[in-house]
């Protein structure tokens, strides 16, 4: 269990075993239920375009306590591919990116970080997982660096 | 909604925060604070100092003492000594029974609003008033556990003993009878506020500044540095400066004066000092001073942003060329400070420049080297992380140009790496991040199953805090 006693709910999973195995998505993005209760699925999709993706990490949204809106964190494991600069080929690696935006409210931030480990823990098969707080975090070429550890081509 | 004024129960909203219809407390103790405060609130409700007073009866053998708490009581008084139940040296608890007594006074008589009668026992209700029923009730009351109703989530070091640990659930439980109970690490909840479940924290406190890598909200152990470069601390190197200027500054904290005359800058003070028909002892004094100190350091200290140190050649000419800051007594005595209010900060980063005084400290103690050690002790695979990931937080860390420097101390200590900083823009959640972190984890529906309830503490004992809060 997370620190804050949220829960994943079993979509979850079966999600990211369809992207593991059947590699039937490209990326999955998670969020907290409304009530905060528990992790969801928000979408998964076979889109290999990764500026569609972080435009959806960018542009999510939370509602404050007090019914604003303003950006939001989310979960998302991203199928990530990448050939070597050796020439040795290519190599997939399933990257978890945990997506906490320094301008979401303290509440939604405070929840994300806390529920993180309930979701990381139930899915099996992560290679890579990585931090991002602002867009900069997660430009294809800065996660390129860190998911290849600089092995990239 | 008004603790103060609390509506008849028929108007109560019964869902406040999140599905709890008693929120719960939270209660974050430092050395210089005691924040304490409703779950689901922004900022805590009651900062008090943590210090307390000592009031003394009688003399010699027959001298008996009385602990008094509220800052309301630090006023000058006679056979009065401040104290404060925390360790200088640990910011841990010291002494048990003030903390205790510290602690009810801030969660029972300062969080907890008068219970409204309930309507059986009003009065109102009864066809026959009848004799003595009253002062009967009135024991019962007594009796009762004062938190019966509130979980509590306490905040901790992360340097904390298991002792300690034990002991805070001990009376959480068995003197308040809390319904629930739960520890938290201050820096995972400051990691955690700031949206990040691994961060290195960096906690620049009152009696300590102390650096913690967190790893998946967990605490990595081997990383903890702790040192005495702290609010404290730098208070000291304001009096060594001040005992050395010339001329000589005297601290007139603001309780000794009675009236003053504006004088000009550097001139004597012309005030007249209150007389007091009995001694005011030195602790009292050092108390009041160290307010004085603060609002020194709120408005007159800098911190030289760097690059490089500030006794570099060079950077003492930029900061005279600057405008300095006017800072005035509580005696009307005002000056000017210019390159004294970054020569005073600069020992925090480099001993070397440490002002002469009581506490001397070694290079390790200094706020660049117990970040090398913290990130040394930890796996070489999550330093990048935890570089990319700093969370500043503490009174201290207020001080202008901190970030600043920091980031130039870490990007030359770690050439090529990418260094982030997170140090949130409002003061508040600077200053109470870990109360905040607490507030919101205590305020959450799914929280409720993360407590150690009453139940599990009579069948394990206080040793279920080991087990349950990692
Ligand atoms: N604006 C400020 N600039 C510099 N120092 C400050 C400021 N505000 C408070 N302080 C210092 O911060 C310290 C208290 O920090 P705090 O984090 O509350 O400590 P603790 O948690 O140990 O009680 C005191 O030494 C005080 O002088
Ligand atoms: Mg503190």
């Amino acid at each position: 269990m997370s620190q804050s006693g949220a829960t994943v709910s079993q979509e979850c999973i079966t999600a990211f075993n369809d992207l593991k195995l059947a590699k039937k998505y490209k990326y999955i993005v998670f969020k907290l239920s409304d009530d905060n209760r528990e992790i969801v699925v928000e979408e998964a999709s076979a889109d290999k375009d990764w500026e569609a993706f972080r435009e959806k990490l960018v542009n999510a949204t939370t509602k404050s306590r007090s019914g604003a809106v303003g950006k939001g964190p989310r979960y998302a494991v991203y199928d990530f591919e990448y050939s070597l600069a050796s020439g040795e080929g290519s190599r997939n690696k399933i990257t978890f990116i945990a997506w906490s935006p320094d301008e979401a409210n303290v509440m939604a931030k405070m929840v994300y970080a806390s529920s993180k480990e309930a979701l990381k823990r139930s899915l099996n098969g992560i290679a890579t997982e990585l931090q991002a707080n602002d867009n900069d975090d997660v430009e294809y070429d800065t996660v390129l660096k860190v998911v290849s550890k600089g092995l990239a081509g | 909604m008004s603790s103060q004024h609390p509506l008849p129960n028929t108007q109560q909203p019964s869902d406040v925060y999140g599905g709890d219809e008693v929120s719960a407390l939270v209660l974050d103790a430092g050395y210089c604070h005691t924040r304490a405060g409703f779950a689901g609130e922004d900022v805590p409700k009651s900062v008090l100092p943590s210090f307390y007073g000592s009031l003394k009866t009688g003399d010699g053998d027959a001298a008996t003492y009385r602990d008094i708490f509220g800052d309301e009581c630090l006023i000058p008084r006679a056979d009065f000594e401040v104290k404060n139940y925390m360790s200088r040296a640990e910011s841990i608890v010291e002494d048990w029974d003030a903390a205790t007594k510290m602690w009810e006074h801030v969660l029972i008589k300062r969080l907890q609003p008068e219970k409204p009668t309930p309507p059986s026992k009003n009065g109102l209700n009864d066809p026959v008033p009848d004799g003595e029923g009253d002062v009967a009730m009135d024991d019962v009351e007594d009796q009762e556990k004062p938190l019966a109703e509130s979980p509590l989530l306490m905040t901790e070091a992360p340097w904390n003993t298991g002792k300690a640990r034990e002991k805070v659930i001990e009376i959480a439980m068995e003197s308040w009878g809390c319904p629930a109970f739960w520890l938290s690490r201050t820096p995972v909840l400051a990691a955690f506020a700031a949206g990040k479940a691994s961060a290195l924290v960096i906690d620049v406190g009152g009696a300590n500044t102390s650096v913690t890598a967190i790893h998946d909200g967990m605490v990595l152990k081997r990383s903890i540095q702790k040192s005495p470069v702290g609010g404290l601390w730098l208070s000291g190197q304001i009096r060594s400066m001040w005992d050395n200027n010339d001329p000589k500054i005297d601290i007139v904290p603001s309780y000794m004066v009675e009236n003053k005359t504006p004088v000009d800058a550097g001139a004597p003070a012309q005030a007249k000092l209150r007389k007091f028909p009995y001694e005011i002892s030195q602790s009292f004094r050092t108390y009041e001073e160290e307010r004085l100190v603060t609002e020194f350091k709120e408005s007159v200290v800098e911190v030289w942003r760097g690059p490089g140190r500030y006794s570099n050649p060079g950077n003492e000419d930029i900061v005279r060329s600057q405008p300095g800051r006017v800072f005035e007594m509580p005696n009307g005595s005002n000056q000017m400070w210019r390159e004294q209010r970054f020569r005073v900060s600069e020992g925090m980063w480099d001993e070397t420049a440490a002002l002469p005084a009581a506490e001397s400290i070694t290079k390790a103690q200094t706020i660049p080297e117990l970040i090398k050690a913290a990130v040394n002790a930890v796996d070489v695979d999550l330093r990048p992380n935890l570089l990319g990931n700093i969370v500043i937080t503490g009174g201290t860390s207020l001080l202008n140009g901190f970030g600043d420097r920091l980031n130039n101390e870490l990007m030359a200590m770690y050439p090529g790496m990418k260094i982030k900083i997170h140090a949130p823009g409002l003061t508040t959640e600077r200053r109470f991040s870990a109360w905040l972190g607490g507030s919101i984890l205590a305020s959450l529906g799914t929280f409720h199953q993360m407590w150690i309830s009453r139940k599990e503490y009579e069948e394990n004992g206080a040793g279920i805090v080991e087990k349950r809060c990692k």
